[in-house]
């Protein structure tokens, strides 16, 4: 199907964007890498009137990463400069490996980790890794910019905290306190490619043996990517047993509160839900051991 | 009067925007500029929806879906479709090109030029991929007759690499 | 017998260059001027009379040429089953009702493809919806709806086999199993989308390109639906982007660029979308298969009786043929001494299933391969000697269908089972580890004539030239499986030429011999093949003579064509080059040109298949006992397709059929809802990518078919069905779960080990 007739813009600043967007109004949408805007535009969910496209805008693109500051990947920074990235690599390995388990080399080639963000799918691959991690969403409006944590960021399938009006300009992560580690894990039924059934990000602070710190989020078996407080509270102050792992995956689980769909019924997500937790929180033990 | 420039196949175009019949329009997609305004047909569309990876073409060296691209994205841009990747004069034909043919890396041949596209940034990145390397950057081109076997085998070929492809 | 000199070589495909190059034109690529763009309109409800439809918004619009509705058309049904127009049960564009959601309603044709989409959009239709049966059990129920007013309980095709005496049999048999499975749909999905361009010449001819398997068959359904003469319609078939049996029917779009190309006198090109091919594309039939099997203590077969129910949705389809075929492939593989089989095919309000690759097999095998194994456990026999037991040989002649003139199934087992290491890992396997073998045999074309061509089932014209050349005219239709150049290959061995002696036209039907039934059925080697040997041998005929009256050679001699020599055997100095001795044969006959038709049909070959092609595949796998994963870790292959005649080709063939079965087994499904396909992309339609494909070994067991070209047969089709059985079984071998509905997911391996599964430690 051809796609439907909109007006193209592409301004040069950011200025200019949020002063396109305020002078379109409704039906007006942001362009990245549109990987997902256009495949709803091609199946003719989404008929849009004005289409604003980021890339010409200079502020919005690339990866910065300052030893005290963190990370800052641009809104529009491919999903492949963010999986191949040699800071990210060094220093949020998780981050990297989630964004190169997004689709397929041509997707990581177009479209942009914050697209994915924004897209708000329930199963989006960065979304669990990063909320984990205490990532935040940069977003400027026309009262100026205001930072919002991830795990506040998604309020619904296709749905985010961002008002009409307003431009994710970029996604900040926090640099991993010394004794931390992190991993990010999932599930695809059908193949090795495809859409996650059940994904799981974790972040655990550890001092030896003993869990000090974690936070677990869960992507694909809710509305949106959750915490999983009760299973962090569980773990907390807890030697990382095989035993524990255990009890941690059947807690995350028991907080899943996921749908059947065609990917996978509720019972397999609950059921992934639990032996992902357990791999995560082990692999991010071990990697806050290093 | 808006003009796009776009370098396709070593060719600049100027290209002006609007909706007349000669012209492109917003809704065009990089794979239908280049099938129907240039007649570039090598360019196939499977699915249209970013999902089989049979519109691949080089943006800037890097593959990207072609049915998922503004053409107005790509003003500035150096496209490289299957047409324009062995030199037009001659008959000389891309190193890949010649390993598909001999290692017969198709049947239908309707993925292929996809594939030759997605295997030649591969190779300009990592000229010496192992097999499972090459798997991977391939797993956004479906191919639905042969799979991927003799195009595994093709793409080690133009590598160098054929021996390291491990049975096991 | 001599060596080959060019059977079994690797020679480049004929298509090589072009499909590397990007310059292999498909339909979609083909553009004329003042060409129309048609869409189609389709039918949103399962099942519904129309009431009216209004397409006046639509027709008002600026840049719409026409538009079309059941109403305009000739109300002819078609289908390919010709004999018997009883199984004739569609229309181009629906005329009353509509049957499935994607049912065609009506057709628009406009400047651009925008334009046809909006005018879609304008075109009102009434309806008066009607209960929608989505299963076939509720389709057959006594008080069910008619889907076609014609069918008793929906059931439009029967069909029953029966030799020996099956209640007998099981009454000697010490062991007896019933069993039932359930197999799914699954999609062709070719990657290239239906296409089909039409254009009126001045004397009022249509000439139709179309992506399709089956020229011949269009040509016909075609005029006649346009009630023209058949000679007045031209099909050719461009490149086309793979078939796999979803593209050997007439269909709609085929109709509507036609018809309206007549109408508007312009061309007019349709091109469906990924989505439409998803919601409303043909699709391998699921079955309902209760199987009731009796054998001897020690693994010997004494009787089978097979119930096969078929979900045709809304149409035939190629169904009869699918369900007269797979009642044949239940008892091809084994000799069963009693055997009996009752298939029903039932219509549902969904899109309609079809041929697809391996035709029945696929779903019968799957069900008779899973019980084999079944039963084997219980007579505590491994499941490689049960089949070395019970498998066909050749000679043996199964009952009311043929006698098996090469078999090299005992052959194929030994060397899978000697490949896979089978013995030693199946004893010993590490935990989630296991290995599993399924098997098959298939058909090299039918014998069968529902179409009811007056013409051979293949044929062949050769025109030999005095520059060295010939031309070789085909209606066989190289739909990307390569026969354009096993068709070459097989005229350069008989003539002795080389590849680029050969220049080919194939599948058009205004330039190529009448006829061609197509390609399908794994027949194109065989027939096609035969009916290029027979143009060639007459040519040699020919040259032969000449040769003999130029040196003036006793009778007795023996001739050959070799390297581009005609010559005596054995006396290469009394010879002349191809050309010289075409020369001569021109002379001699005062300039004709050197022609001669060649043609195949079976005879006395029964009613199934002239040769039959066989094979075995073992699967290892590793199935990750937390989250049910399934990796297949390899596949072993060993088949007998009869002589090889390119060893690519016949790779390429293995390598696609794995890609298929391995996605039937593991991913591949469509998800329906009230007989709403909801996966109507790839992201949701999971086939198998690079990375799911394991490494794989094979070996051709080398068999000559002596009713095959150079010994060969079917190769493209067999293979299909033994890599999910296969696959099954190894899963079955690592967890204890045996799958008896597909595809086998992660969940059903989950709740079939929670379930008391055999555990393997």
């Amino acid at each position: 199907m051809p796609l439907p007739k909109f007006e193209y813009l592409s301004p040069k600043s950011l200025e200019e964007a949020l002063q396109l967007l305020a002078d379109r109004g409704e039906g007006t949408h942001l362009l990245a890498g549109g990987t997902d805007l256009l495949v709803k535009m091609a199946h003719g969910h989404l008929k849009p009137r004005a289409v604003i496209a980021l890339k010409q805008i200079d502020a919005l693109g690339g990866i910065r990463f300052d030893p005290g500051k963190g990370l800052f990947i641009g809104a529009t920074a491919l999903l492949d400069e963010v999986a191949s990235h040699p800071d990210v690599k060094a220093h949020f390995p998780s981050v990297a490996y989630a964004a190169q388990q997004t689709a397929n080399v041509q997707i990581r080639n177009m479209g942009t980790l914050a697209g994915n963000l924004c897209n708000a799918a329930p199963s989006a691959d960065n979304a669990p890794v990063l909320t984990a991690m205490g990532a935040e969403a940069v977003i400027a409006g026309p009262k100026g910019e205001r930072r919002v944590a991830l795990d506040r960021f998604f309020k619904g399938p296709g749905q985010t905290v961002i008002e009409p009006g307003e431009i994710l300009t970029a996604v900040h992560v926090p640099v991993i306190p010394s004794g931390f580690g992190t991993s990010y894990q999932h599930v695809s039924p059908r193949g090795k490619v495809d859409i996650a059934a059940v994904c799981v990000g974790a972040m655990v602070g550890m001092d030896g043996a003993t869990c000090k710190e974690a936070r677990i989020v869960l992507g694909a078996v809710a509305p949106v990517p959750m915490r999983a407080e009760k299973t962090e509270a569980l773990v907390r102050g807890k030697a990382l047993t095989p035993e524990i792992l255990e009890k941690a995956g059947r807690q995350a689980s028991e907080e899943a509160r996921p749908i059947s769909d065609m990917r996978a019924g509720a019972e397999y997500r609950k059921r992934m839900t639990a032996v992902l937790t357990g791999r995560a929180l082990k692999q991010a033990a071990e990697a806050a051991a290093n | 009067m808006v003009l796009l420039h776009i370098i396709v196949n070593g060719r600049g175009y100027d290209l002006q925007v609007g909706a007349d019949p000669h012209q492109v329009d917003p809704a065009h997609t990089l794979a239908y500029t280049l099938r129907e305004t240039l007649g570039l047909t090598g360019t196939k569309i499977g699915c249209n929806h970013g999902g089989c990876g049979a519109c691949t073409v080089l943006m800037d060296g890097v593959p990207v879906l072609s049915c998922l691209t503004l053409t107005v994205e790509c003003d500035g841009r150096e496209i490289v479709t299957i047409e324009g990747l062995s030199p037009p004069e001659g008959n000389d034909l891309d190193p890949l090109q010649r390993a598909f043919m001999d290692h017969g890396a198709f049947q239908c041949g309707f993925c292929t030029p996809g594939i030759i596209l997605t295997a030649k940034h591969l190779l300009d990145r990592n000229p010496s991929p192992d097999a499972e390397t090459v798997e991977e950057a391939l797993s956004g081109n479906h191919c639905r007759c042969i799979s991927h076997y003799q195009v595994v085998q093709a793409v080690l070929a133009a590598a160098g690499t054929e021996a390291d492809r491990d049975e096991d | 017998m001599e060596p080959f000199q060019m059977i079994g070589k690797d020679v480049p495909r004929n298509d090589a260059r072009a499909k590397a190059t990007g310059t292999a034109a498909y339909a979609d690529d083909l553009k004329l001027p003042g060409m129309l763009h048609g869409r189609i309109l389709r039918s949103p409800l399962a099942h519904a009379r129309i009431l009216h439809i209004d397409t006046s918004r639509a027709e008002a619009l600026t840049g719409v040429r026409c538009v079309i509705t059941g109403q305009d058309i000739p109300q002819v049904k078609y289908g390919n089953w010709r004999l018997f127009p009883d199984t004739q049960d569609e229309y181009a564009l629906a005329v009353d009702k509509v049957r499935f959601i994607g049912d065609e309603v009506a057709a628009v044709a406009a400047v651009d493809k925008d334009t046809a989409q909006e005018a879609l959009e304008l075109i009102d239709v009434e309806y008066e919806e009607l209960p929608g049966l989505f299963d076939v059990e509720s389709a057959m129920a006594g008080d069910a709806v008619p889907i076609h007013d014609h069918c008793r309980n929906n059931t439009s095709v029967n069909r029953k086999i029966a030799y020996g005496d099956v209640e007998k049999g099981f009454a000697e048999s010490d062991y007896v199993r019933e069993d039932t499975f359930r197999v799914h749909a699954v999609s062709h999905a070719y990657l290239e989308p239906c296409s089909a361009l039409a254009q009126l010449d001045l004397d009022g001819r249509i000439t139709l390109w179309t992506s399709t398997q089956v020229p011949y068959i269009v040509q016909c359904l075609l005029a006649s639906t346009l009630e023209m003469r058949e000679n007045d319609v031209r099909v050719i078939k461009p490149y086309v982007g793979g078939g796999f049996g979803g593209k050997m029917e007439l269909r709609t779009w085929e109709f509507c660029a036609a018809f309206m190309a007549k109408r508007t006198g312009r061309p007019v090109k349709f091109t469906l979308n990924r989505e439409e091919e998803f919601l409303a594309g043909r699709r391998r039939h699921p079955m309902t298969i209760h199987s009731k099997v009796g054998f001897k203590k020690d693994g010997a077969l004494v009787a089978k009786d097979l119930k096969i129910t078929l979900d045709g949705g809304a149409y035939n389809a190629m169904g009869p043929t699918a369900t007269f075929l797979c009642g044949n492939f239940g008892a091809m593989l084994y000799r069963y001494p009693n055997y009996a089989f009752y298939g029903r095919h039932v219509y549902t309000n969904k899109p309609p299933a079809s041929a697809m690759r391996g035709f029945g097999a696929p779903q019968s095998l799957y069900a008779s391969e899973i019980q084999m194994n079944m039963a084997a456990e219980a007579l505590g026999i491994d499941p490689v000697d049960i089949r070395l037991k019970n498998a066909q040989k050749s000679g043996d002649k199964i009952p009311d269908v043929a006698t098996i003139s090469s078999c090299g199934f005992t052959e194929s087992i030994q060397e899978v089972a000697r490949m896979s290491d089978w013995k030693k890992k199946r004893a010993s396997l590490g935990p989630g580890r296991g290995i599993g073998i399924g098997c098959y045999s298939f058909i090299s074309g039918g014998v069968f004539n529902w179409f009811n061509t007056q013409y051979p089932f293949s044929a062949a014209e050769v025109r030999a030239f005095s520059d060295g050349t010939v031309h070789l005219l085909t209606m066989a239709s190289d739909i990307g499986q390569g026969s354009d150049t096993a068709l070459k290959q097989i005229l350069a061995e008989e003539l002795g030429l080389r590849m680029e002696d050969i220049r080919i036209t194939s599948a058009d039907t205004a330039m190529t011999p009448q006829a061609d039934l197509g390609s399908w059925g794994s027949r194109v080697t065989l027939m096609a093949g035969n009916a290029v040997v027979d143009a060639a041998r007459k040519i040699k005929e020919r040259l032969f003579g000449a040769l003999s009256a130029r040196y003036n050679l006793n009778v007795i001699y023996e001739m050959e064509c070799r390297e581009g020599r005609v010559q005596p055997k054995g006396r290469p100095d009394r010879g002349m080059s191809f050309g010289e001795a075409v020369a001569m044969v021109q002379k001699a006959s005062r300039g004709e040109p050197l022609v001669a038709r060649g043609s195949y049909t079976p005879r006395d070959k029964g009613l199934v298949t002239p040769a039959f092609g066989f094979g075995a595949q073992v699967a290892e796998v590793e199935v990750d006992r937390q989250t049910g994963l399934v990796e297949v870790k390899k596949m072993w292959t060993a088949h007998d397709c009869g002589t090889v005649i390119n060893p690519k080709g016949v790779e390429g063939q293995l390598a696609g059929s794995i890609q298929m079965g391995l996605g039937y087994a593991l991913s591949e499904q469509f998800v329906m809802e009230e007989g709403r396909t909801l996966n109507t992309n790839f992201l949701d339609y999971k086939m198998p990518t690079a990375l799911d494909m394991p490494p794989g070994e094979v070996v051709h067991v080398e068999t000559y078919e002596p009713e095959g070209p150079m010994g060969a047969k079917e190769c493209g089709e067999g293979l299909a069905s033994p890599t999910a059985p296969a696959i099954s079984d190894a899963v079955y071998h690592a967890t204890g779960y045996r799958c008896k509905d597909l595809p086998i997911t992660p969940e059903k391996i989950l709740e079939g080990m929670n379930a008391g599964g055999k555990k393997k430690s």
